[in-house]
């Protein structure tokens, strides 16, 4: 249906004899309607300043002492102040510590999920006889993840990991000397996968690491 | 390849002369000793060279032969190459960081002394790689003493990466150092710190600091005032 077989008439076919005599009407009262003078304009603007600042020092002196008195604009600023040295007191080392637990519950970054857990994590254990248990948490379900590092000549395809009943942490257990050990995570064969939270070894050509120690302490 | 990387790679070649080989060859330990390190300490590592395209590994292995003349430890270098190798570096690249990476472990003695060991000089080389000039590593192994500065080295290294200040991560690792069980606590400082550099600018400072003061470790007592001064005459009675 086109939009000239509309049964309803549209609004410029309207021919209201007295809308447009009311409108004249009102055309000509706002033209009647004299400017307001630079008196009434100060007068106004005075009023609305008056409400929105504080009275001037000097009208305490000439004000009766039984009206009270009026507020000052330093007055929040020293409440604030007693407040922070009384109260608050955030320079206190337990409130200090207080204020830093809140954020670390409070806050999230880019390597920690909703539930506020890491989205990669690791693990690293030593166990009996001189070997290390290596677990890793990924938060989706990978095909395969591999352990690579100093030990195994950076190989993916010599320590491949075992996926536990969760499906996300993956775990190896290695014979390791005693001493400092680097290494890494690869995921799917592809994706070199560090522990953000691990001893981090810096980019240094190739890309970050991790390190671990092996019972370092009593090496002679 | 760049045109100067392949130069650079044959003008090495032809400097060791080393006959190119495909074989996984084992890595010579020290063939001359000049000082006394500890790199016989772990197990030799195999430079397996059919990783590598042949050009490159002549290149390595000059490298490595290097090494072992300036009394540097091989295993390190080893494995920066077959970690390269392992994340399909580039040729030029991997002989780059290696070459880098015997620097910096060139360094790492020049600080720590002849009598380092593999692990150490490889720590200290990873931190001066990470930012950390040559007196860190020596304050720290002035802070050590005998014992081994790797867990230091490694947490001091880790601090700087995730924001903590240089001095005040060198300063907190000095005073911890010293304390018995000094590695534990080293470590839990990392946990610490790691945990807490994830949660804002500012964090991994702030809780260095607690973690620090929680230990009741003292700070290091002050130097005494330089007796070169001069001594104050008493008043003539």
């Amino acid at each position: 249906m086109a939009a000239d077989d509309l049964t309803f008439p549209r609004p410029d076919d309207l021919d209201d004899v007295h809308a447009t005599f009311i409108a004249s009407q009102l055309r000509a009262s706002y033209d009647a309607t004299p400017a307001h003078d630079a008196t009434h304009v100060a007068r106004v603007s005075r009023a609305v300043l008056a409400a929105a600042m504080h009275a001037p020092s000097g009208d305490l002196a000439a004000t009766p002492r039984s009206r009270g008195v009026r507020p000052r604009w330093w007055w929040g600023a020293a409440a604030a102040a007693l407040f922070m040295t009384v109260l608050t007191r955030p320079w206190r080392p337990d409130v200090a510590q207080r204020h830093a637990d809140s954020a670390l519950t409070s806050s999230a970054s880019d390597s920690m999920g909703p539930t506020n857990e890491p989205i990669v994590s690791g693990r690293t254990s030593e166990e009996e006889g001189g070997t290390v248990r290596f677990e890793f948490t990924l938060p989706a379900t990978a095909r395969a993840v591999s352990l690579v590092g100093d030990f195994n000549g950076w190989d993916a395809g010599v320590t491949p990991m075992v996926r536990d009943r969760s499906g996300r942490t993956w775990s190896a257990r290695i014979p390791l000397e005693p001493g400092r050990h680097e290494y890494a995570f690869v995921v799917d064969g592809q994706r070199w996968v560090v522990d953000p939270l691990a001893p981090q070894v810096p980019d240094a050509g190739f890309g970050p690491t991790n390190a671990v120690v092996v019972d370092i302490e009593g090496t002679p | 390849m760049t045109l100067s990387a392949a130069l650079l790679i044959v003008a090495q070649i032809a400097a060791v002369g080393t006959p190119p080989t495909g074989d996984t060859i084992q890595v010579p330990q020290m063939r001359s000793q000049p000082v006394v390190t500890a790199t016989t300490k772990r197990s030799p590592v195999a430079f397996d060279a059919d990783r590598f395209d042949s050009l490159t590994a002549n290149a390595l292995r000059g490298l490595f032969d290097d090494a072992v003349e300036l009394g540097l430890p091989v295993r390190p270098l080893v494995n920066r190459a077959l970690e390269g190798a392992a994340r399909r570096v580039p040729s030029e690249r991997i002989v780059r960081v290696v070459r880098e990476h015997a620097a910096a472990l060139h360094h790492a003695k020049r600080a720590l002394g002849d009598l380092s060991r593999e692990d150490e000089l490889e720590a200290a080389a990873i931190a001066l790689r990470a930012g950390l000039d040559e007196r860190a590593v020596e304050a720290m192994r002035t802070s050590r003493g005998r014992e081994s500065v790797v867990v230091p080295l490694v947490v001091l290294t880790d601090l700087v990466r995730r924001g903590v200040p240089m001095a005040n991560a060198q300063e907190a690792v000095a005073r911890l150092a010293r304390a018995p069980r000094s590695d534990d606590i080293l470590l839990g400082l990392q946990a610490t710190v790691a945990k807490n550099a994830q949660r804002g600018p500012g964090m991994a400072l702030d809780a260095l600091n607690r973690y620090v003061q929680a230990t009741g470790v003292p700070p290091a007592v002050a130097a005494p005032i330089s007796p070169d001064r001069k001594p104050v005459r008493p008043p003539e009675p």
